[in-house]
């Protein structure tokens, strides 16, 4: 909003620097957000936050202008006005919607220039000038907040008001010229036939005051200030009326906006009063209207020394009145434009952003011990993400809306997001069921600009039914670690990425993960499962080629994988023990296998620990060989098992009794053959 | 047999000079030093010497012998040391090292962190809540009325879900953390100190400072006598760590229907008086969000306070386009 400082001198005297003017208004809680200079004037533009309509006018200004300054505010005069005992004919239809209007007709006004006074003061507003009627129409509610609105009286069908919601199909050409179809939501101002303005809006062009209008009708009303909002939101269509009823207008403003208003008309434009009506439709609900504080409340939550002359002071000049009771307490009652003040804390805001927060004392508060820790989720997440940080996987964060085209590409179409009911645009219709579609669009934009090799991450959430979830996504494509003395660049391929996981498995102390053949529409053969104790917990493999396609992305090989940290950090001991350090000797055996390729590695590795007891303490793989020296359809593997005790140093007879008792047991139960 | 040692000594010193390799040092040392060598010779002789001439031979025979061992230490070094010259590759200390490629933390995360962290060090703890949340936490609780605009689907994304705590209603996105302290108190009794970050959601278009999706930090202390000038320290206290103890700071007041007395906080590191940034928003929470929390009236104060992570770490590391934070660019991740 903005506001004049040569007008608000009309209401207030000082003599402030600007800046300072600035700082102080700013500091008491109406923003200044700039400074205009306009003809010798400096126009101010203000930000008021919404529980303050009572400040969108210069009064209102001058009266917050009046508190954080200590200086006296003079309201404009007006004269006393005896309204005539005809009235005009006004019907309220929608009591609840508009409590209150008032109708004055004032008849044999000249219509003409505006005197140079008024045309100043709405001018340095940014307001361009019509004729004295409407000029002084918009400057009161300027002055003083009450929207008003005149009609040609002339021209209203059987000289009536009517405030009715719009009937299907109606139609009004407002003042701006166009013509807007209205419908049963709308309410508007008729009639006897016709909508002759959208209430609180605008007015329409049929009626409004020209020069050769004779006779007026002028409109103080207040309407319901959310069916405002939603009519001028739908009709994408504001005005100064409208700005003011959406945040909301005094009752008891209605009659002061509409005696200055005719006051000045009627001294500028001429005419007499013929006929009135004042309609209380609905009167406002009793608010509270007196607080009840002691300076002693005030000063503790404030952590403030303040005096009960300071307070009162400045409630006073904020137009509150204040009888001090008995025990230092306050007895506060506020002004009706302050619909905002109902307890106690209210008051202790008005008091303090009046003095300014910055001129407040400031201490240090006591934290102490709480019943709740850090939540474990937030130290597992961090875990998971330093983990796959140090491995050299960078981590992303990407937008969890996705669209079911995504889901699509992805061949994940039969996964079912959360719909979004009123989505921004069609590219974000729901949260995402999946981390896929949104780490392959990282890919494709990051391939885009020739970063061929990359390793991310995200921890995100996904969302399905009526519940998210935590879930780790990991995405790898090009080549490993760039070497120069290594002439050929390694590929990164499905161990890669598992290892990677597997880290994050040994950091979150989770030994019962397993990786189990599994295929997926959106994987190539050769995709697994993860388990975490014969449960599900997420999925990995290369991206299938199709896939990649839709995606956009070329020749090159993609690997994900997805993993819910919910159910790995139930499967988790955070809390690790130490494991004793064997100080005597371990022999290493090393076994070479020519196996079935339906035989598994885990098999073999579940053999080997079934029997190898306590003396086993590790088995590890050296290598895998496919090649001439196999028959077709089979592989080597070579491994190395590792026997030691914490105990003794073992001797060659036990290692062999047990490895003996493995490697035979390999051969007969897989059907291996040692090579 | 005479010997003339004098002699026998130069020639020695001299043949050592052309001495180069190991195996002329080794034809060297049998010569002289052999089984059969000179010196040995010398020494075998001694037996026919006389009582006379025995003294001056066997000195000389040692001093050669001394000679000898001494010119051969010295050569094996000499050899040592050119042949390890030789063997040395040239190395150009210039050319790059090669390192695992290290990975990045997302740029928000390390600001998220960076500010959990502070708040833990003065003993906060960090707390976690869900991204789709009812309307009675995002807004009723927190004395938002039934008609405030921030309800509308014009400001918070409603979903397809069923709101389990109240089947007449849908479950939306969170349009803050506020909701947060909600749970929290639900749950939990005063005092409390807690931290909430995390997602939040608004139907913004999206351009350079507007994001649909966007991170922010929410803060909550309550206990029995918290005051307005204990919000005003712990955020300065904050401030100043996070920006640098240089910087200049203003509360200003502001409305929030969750808070009062309610501000934003502006910080500022020129020395000029229009260059205030807002940074965070901040108030003493209201009584209406206690009561709705279930707590007895009047029993508690608290503070809270809410930041937007993208706007602060646009500030300190001069980002100026939000996008860059979801785009995800290689080249961007691995500046941080």
């Amino acid at each position: 909003m903005k506001i004049s400082l040569n007008w608000l001198k009309d209401y207030i005297t000082f003599n402030t620097s600007l800046d300072d003017f600035v700082h102080k208004l700013t500091m008491a809680g109406i923003e200044v957000e700039a400074v205009h200079d306009c003809h010798g004037d400096k126009v101010v533009e203000v930000e008021v936050t919404p529980n303050r309509a009572d400040c969108l006018n210069m009064i209102g200004i001058a009266r917050e202008v009046s508190a954080v300054l200590n200086k006296v505010k003079k309201m404009p005069s007006i004269k006393k006005l005896s309204f005539p005992k005809t009235k005009c004919d006004v019907q309220i239809v929608e009591n609840d919607k508009c409590p209150r209007y008032i109708g004055i007709v004032i008849e044999g006004v000249s219509v003409k220039k505006t005197p140079d006074t008024i045309l100043k003061r709405i001018e340095s507003l940014g307001l361009r000038s019509i004729n004295n009627v409407v000029d002084i129409t918009n400057f009161s509610l300027l002055e003083n907040g009450q929207p008003l609105h005149a009609f040609d009286y002339d021209k209203l069908i059987g000289g009536k008001i009517v405030v009715r919601f719009a009937k299907k199909g109606e139609k009004i050409v407002t003042i701006d010229g166009v013509e807007r179809e209205l419908d049963p939501s709308i309410l508007v101002i008729a009639d006897e036939k016709r909508p002759v303005a959208i209430a609180g809006i605008m007015g329409g062009q049929d009626t409004e005051v020209t020069s050769a209008t004779k006779n007026i009708l002028l409109e103080s009303a207040c309407f319901d200030q959310v069916l405002i909002r939603r009519t001028s939101r739908k009709l994408a269509l504001s005005s100064d009326s409208s700005y003011r009823f959406e945040r909301g207008v005094d009752f008891d403003g209605v009659e002061y906006g509409s005696r200055r208003a005719t006051d000045l008309i009627l001294q500028t434009a001429g005419g007499k009063m013929t006929s009135y009506n004042n309609l209380v439709a609905k009167k406002p609900r009793k608010i509270q209207t007196t607080v009840n504080i002691s300076l002693d409340e005030i000063n503790s939550s404030l952590g403030a020394k303040l005096t009960t002359a300071k307070c009162k002071t400045i409630l006073n000049k904020l137009d509150f009145k204040v009888s001090s009771t008995k025990g230092g307490m306050f007895k506060i009652t506020p002004p009706s434009f302050r619909t905002d003040i109902k307890a106690s804390v209210d008051i202790i805001e008005e008091v303090s952003r009046i003095i300014g927060y910055d001129n407040l004392p400031m201490t240090m508060p006591e934290i102490k011990a709480t019943d709740i820790t850090t939540d474990n989720r937030q130290v597992c997440r961090k875990r998971v993400a330093q983990t796959m940080v140090m491995q050299g996987v960078s981590e992303i964060i990407t937008y969890s809306m996705i669209n079911q085209v995504a889901l699509e590409k992805s061949h994940q179409g039969n996964l079912k997001g959360i719909k979004i009911s009123n989505p921004l645009t069609l590219d974000q219709e729901m949260m995402r069921p999946t981390m896929l579609p949104s780490l392959l669009s990282v890919v494709q934009f990051n391939l885009n600009k020739g970063q061929k090799n990359l390793r991310l991450f995200e921890i995100g959430k996904v969302y399905t039914g009526n519940k998210e979830k935590d879930v780790l996504a990991v995405v790898m494509t090009g080549d490993r670690d760039k070497d120069w003395r290594e002439t050929m660049l390694k590929p990164l391929d499905f161990f890669d990425l598992k290892g990677c996981l597997e880290q994050v498995f040994l950091k979150l102390g989770n030994d019962s993960v397993l990786f189990e053949q599994d295929a997926q529409e959106y994987f190539e053969d050769g995709a697994a499962v993860i388990k975490v104790k014969s449960q599900s917990i997420g999925s990995i493999g290369e991206v299938h080629e199709d896939v990649l396609d839709n995606w956009g992305i070329k020749q090159q090989k993609v690997w994900f994988a997805q993993i819910d940290l919910d159910a790995l950090y139930s499967g988790s001991a955070f809390e690790k023990r130490f494991q004793p350090i064997s100080g005597y000797p371990a022999v290493v055996r090393d076994i070479s296998l020519a196996v079935k390729n339906s035989v598994s590695f885990q098999q073999i590795k579940d053999i080997v620990y079934e029997l190898g007891g306590k003396l086993l303490t590790n088995i590890s793989l050296t290598e895998e060989y496919i090649g001439e020296k196999i028959p077709e359809g089979q592989r080597g593997l070579v491994f190395s098992l590792q026997y030691q005790s914490v105990e003794r140093t073992l001797t060659e007879n036990e290692v062999n009794v047990v490895h003996d008792r493995i490697s035979q047991a390999l051969t007969d139960r897989l059907d291996a053959v040692k090579r | 047999m005479s010997w003339n040692f004098e002699e026998l000594q130069q020639q020695a010193e001299q043949e050592s000079t052309s001495i180069s390799d190991a195996r002329a040092l080794e034809e060297f040392r049998i010569k002289y030093l052999g089984k059969k060598g000179l010196v040995a010779e010398i020494y075998a002789s001694l037996p026919q010497l006389s009582k006379e001439e025995k003294p001056a031979v066997g000195k000389g025979a040692n001093d050669l012998r001394n000679t000898v061992s001494r010119i051969i230490e010295e050569k094996k070094t000499a050899i040592k040391q050119k042949e390890k010259q030789s063997s040395k590759r040239f190395l150009d200390v210039t050319m790059p090292g090669v390192a695992l490629e290290a990975g990045h933390q997302h740029l928000i995360t390390q600001t998220i962190e960076e500010i959990c962290g502070l708040f833990e060090r003065l003993g906060f703890v960090i707390q976690d809540g869900p991204e789709m949340e009812t309307e009675f936490n995002n807004f009723s609780a927190l004395n938002i009325p039934e008609d405030h605009p921030s309800r509308d689907g014009f400001d918070t994304f409603y979903l397809d879900a069923q709101d389990p705590t109240d089947k007449t209603k849908k479950l939306l996105l969170r349009s803050h953390t506020s909701p947060g302290q909600i749970r929290i108190m639900k749950n939990n009794k005063p005092p409390l100190a807690v931290i909430i970050p995390g997602r939040v959601y608004r139907p913004d278009a999206v351009d350079a400072s507007h994001s649909f999706m966007f991170h922010q930090i929410e803060g909550l202390l309550v206990d029995k006598d918290v005051k307005f000038s204990d919000l005003k320290g712990l955020l300065t206290a904050f401030c100043q760590r996070f920006f640098g103890r240089d910087i200049k700071m203003r509360f200003r007041p502001h409305f929030f229907p969750f808070t009062e007395p309610s501000a934003e906080v502006d910080i500022s590191w020129a020395k000029g008086k229009k260059d205030w940034l807002e940074i965070m928003g901040c108030g003493m929470v209201h009584p209406k969000v206690f009561e709705a929390a279930g707590y007895p009236k009047g029993k508690y104060t608290g503070l809270a306070f809410g930041l937007g992570v993208e706007r602060i770490a646009m500030l300190k590391h001069g980002i100026t386009d939000i996008r860059n934070f979801y785009e995800n660019d290689k080249r961007f991740l691995e500046q941080f």
